[in-house]
């Protein structure tokens, strides 16, 4: 379980979560600018916090970024260009690139299970924009971290492709027992995932209920001002 | 149709108003050529060119070709292999000193060459501080005290070119570089590098030519022939010899050498993008470890080596009794008076030189048939590092003698040739953020109609500190400049380099050394001036 009590200022911004989150897909609704991306970069360690931030009872905010439990998939830079696919993900395993023959072995599973086998010694340049997300996905599922956090990976993608894509995170989250956090505009794409849903708002967490609460004839009071159905 | 016709007399008339906006720069960029031509002109009319042949096979002058080469080519080598350690610690600690490190490494480039030469032999001398301290001594005088001066010199340089290819990493790399817990050489290894060769050609380049033109540095620390380079040649032909025929020659030969060897590099090095040069970088923290930091330590540690001791070395003589008699010296004042007489227009020339380049080569940018232009336009301004300003102000004089214009055109030619001679440096501190400005609000200004003076005035207060550190450079440059005045300097047209140099040509070394810290003095209080009244409060060394 994550456990998660942390509080951040930034120029007159004023963040306070505290949540805890079970594993599974949990989807971080809220308006531009709430905070959202800010909570991501708190947990990933590249923002630093006050308060406490647990893992299993470990603590982490004292780690820095890369001995975090924690895979990170941002919106864009997720790549190095200068990189093949296969090295882009491998260099998550060993940033040396040495790898012994079932490291080998767990970069062809995770090639396979994201359709990108053929495509191993492109570069990023030739792939489209899904195919690039996947590669950072097969990073994040060779690297078997527990936390998976998604800071709208998959927002410059067409409707049809960012379905695709949530659909292979809920299978990755569900076969690797992973704890992920997905940030999302849409509430279309927490129902899709499923899971649980919070709500954050200027900083806070004001609601944190399963993702059926957006699918009840009735809306929950507490996420009707944020799907724009106050006056209903 | 005729609505289609009237759409292109627009765009044309469109096109012409903004040609009209730039006579300026067009005037700026023609006087440049035209002067460059008849100097050229007047130095051809004057050669024999079947003399040449005749120099081509004298032994002489390929032992002097051989040596420019091979020096320009270790000292270039070296400051590089320094430069890139140094210039990755730089990137990834903030240590107490490393903002003055870096303003020191700003100047110490521009330091003039001559006053950086008295703090190398005050520290590496026959009586320096290093046989004092230690009880080494090191032959000074011949490639070990030019390789030491040039690196003393370019060093610095390289760092602040590979800091300006630092920039061009997008933050989304480091970011994944932390998470990944990539180690410094892991990140070195997949990132840093990736992005470093691409500017390591053009600075090798740069520094080579530097190295390859070298004059003051050779002329005082060659220790004589057998340590020469075609620079000092041409020096001598001109100075000693009058033989205009020769120096021509050997000015073509550096041309040639110099342009052959720029093809060469730039055909095998990879394209480099300005995309994301001036943007922000946000820092990441990487893993660290014992070995990184000795690295580091080992890095800083040459840096520190070769750059302080000789800086430090120059204002040892403050504390001297010698120092107060000579501040009394009219000599000393009347030098201070007419190199401030010859940087301050010379700064200004090359300045406005350097805005009609970058104002013509941001014109050109991504306009039908001309989107090349632009880096053709900086090569121009960047190719008078391959020919020796010596030639240039010598074939200038002979064509002004032709008009009439006797010695007394000596002042202005010096200006000239000092303003031109800074003009590569004076470039590279203007144009990244030319560029800048123009990709990032060509349409807003072509939409509202804003150019020439108003559009100077909006981006004013972005382009400032660019303007101020072009014109430091010029500044101190000419300041410094032992080059055309060493050819040119008579009775009444003494600069301070040039006293500087008479007063150790005479054994004055101690009076030499306190005219040196006014030197300095000088370049440091005209750099903050410049830094300061012109780049506003905000204005600070980048990287």
């Amino acid at each position: 379980m994550l456990n998660i009590n942390l509080q951040y200022d930034w120029e007159g911004f004023h963040a306070d979560y505290c949540v805890d989150i079970f594993p599974g897909v949990t989807t971080l609704l809220g308006g531009s600018g709430e905070g959202k991306s800010t909570l991501l970069h708190l947990l990933g360690g590249f923002l630093d916090g006050r308060g406490e931030l647990f893992f299993n009872e470990e603590s982490l905010l004292s780690l820095p970024a890369y001995e975090r439990p924690i895979s990170t998939l941002f919106q864009s830079d997720n790549l190095f260009p200068q990189l093949t696919v296969w090295q882009n993900i491998a260099i998550g395993l060993s940033p040396s690139l040495s790898l012994n023959n079932e490291q080998r072995a767990r970069i062809q599973w995770a090639l396979e299970k994201t359709q990108l086998a053929d495509k191993a010694e492109r570069f990023p340049q030739a792939l489209s924009g899904g195919q690039a997300q996947r590669v950072a996905i097969a990073r994040a599922m060779v690297r078997k971290k527990p936390i998976l956090l998604l800071d709208e990976p998959f927002s410059a993608l067409d409707p049809s492709l960012r379905e695709e894509m949530l659909y292979l995170v809920n299978e990755v989250t569900l076969e690797l027992g992973l704890t992920t956090l997905l940030v999302s505009h849409l509430p279309q794409e927490a129902s899709l995932v499923g899971g649980r849903v919070i709500l954050i708002e200027q900083g806070c967490i004001t609601a944190h209920e399963p993702v059926s609460v957006l699918s009840q004839s009735k809306v929950h009071p507490l996420f009707s001002r944020y799907l724009g159905l106050s006056s209903v | 149709m005729v609505k289609c016709y009237n759409s292109i007399i627009d765009v044309k008339l469109l096109s012409l108003r903004a040609v009209k906006g730039l006579w300026p720069a067009l005037l700026g960029v023609g006087f440049f050529l035209i002067m460059g031509a008849a100097s050229l002109a007047a130095l051809l009319r004057y050669s024999e060119l079947h003399s040449w042949l005749g120099y081509m096979q004298q032994p002489y002058l390929w032992r002097v070709v051989r040596f420019s080469l091979w020096q320009a080519l270790l000292s270039s080598g070296i400051s590089l292999l320094i430069a890139i350690p140094v210039a990755s610690c730089l990137i990834h600690r903030q240590f107490y000193g490393r903002a003055a490190l870096l303003q020191l490494f700003s100047v110490s480039m521009v330091v003039p060459t001559i006053v950086a030469i008295l703090g190398l032999v005050v520290v590496y001398g026959r009586t320096g501080w290093l046989n004092q301290l230690f009880g080494v001594q090191i032959p000074l005088y011949g490639l070990v005290g030019i390789l030491l001066a040039h690196v003393f010199f370019n060093m610095p340089l390289a760092v602040r070119l590979l800091l300006q290819g630092y920039d061009l990493i997008p933050s989304g790399q480091w970011r994944q570089a932390s998470q990944l817990g990539f180690s410094r050489w892991t990140a070195f290894r997949w990132i840093e590098w990736h992005y470093m060769k691409k500017v390591l050609p053009g600075a090798f380049v740069l520094i080579f030519m530097l190295c390859f033109s070298s004059f003051a540095v050779v002329l005082s620390l060659g220790g004589g022939p057998k340590f020469s380079t075609l620079e000092v040649a041409i020096y001598q032909a001109l100075r000693f010899d009058f033989d205009l025929d020769k120096a021509s020659f050997l000015a073509l030969l550096q041309v040639s050498i110099c342009t052959l060897f720029a093809v060469i590099v730039y055909r095998v090095a990879p394209a480099n993008r300005q995309d994301v040069s001036l943007l922000a970088v946000n820092s990441y923290v990487i893993r660290d470890s014992f070995w990184a930091k000795s690295a580091d330590c080992l890095a800083l540690f040459c840096a520190f080596v070769l750059v302080i001791p000789p800086f430090l070395a120059i204002f040892d003589p403050i504390f001297s009794p010698v120092f107060l008699k000579t501040l009394q010296s009219a000599a000393l004042w009347n030098a201070v008076l007419i190199s401030l007489q010859i940087a301050l227009p010379a700064a200004l020339v090359s300045l406005l030189l350097g805005v009609s380049f970058g104002v013509l080569a941001r014109f050109c940018m991504a306009r039908p048939y001309l989107a090349l232009l632009p880096n053709k336009i900086e090569h121009l301004g960047n190719m008078i590092l391959m020919v020796p300003g010596l030639v240039i102000a010598t074939g200038l004089f002979l064509s002004l003698r032709d008009l009439g214009w006797g010695l007394q055109s000596s002042y202005w030619i010096v200006v000239w040739v000092n303003a031109v001679m800074a003009l590569p440096f004076v470039l590279r501190a203007l144009m990244p953020v030319m560029y800048q400005q123009e990709q990032r609000f060509r349409h807003v200004y072509l939409s509202l109609g804003i150019q020439s003076w108003s559009r100077w005035c909006l981006e004013w207060s972005m382009i400032r500190t660019s303007v101020a550190q072009a014109l430091g450079y010029a500044l101190l440059l000419s300041l410094g400049d032992m080059g055309v005045i060493a050819l040119f300097g008579s009775q009444g047209l003494v600069s301070l380099p040039l006293y500087l140099f008479q007063l150790i040509g005479s054994y004055q070394l101690e009076e030499g050394a306190c005219v040196a810290v006014v030197l300095i003095s000088l370049c440091l209080i005209l750099f903050y001036c410049s830094s300061r009244f012109i780049g506003g409060v905000t204005a600070r060394v980048k990287h």
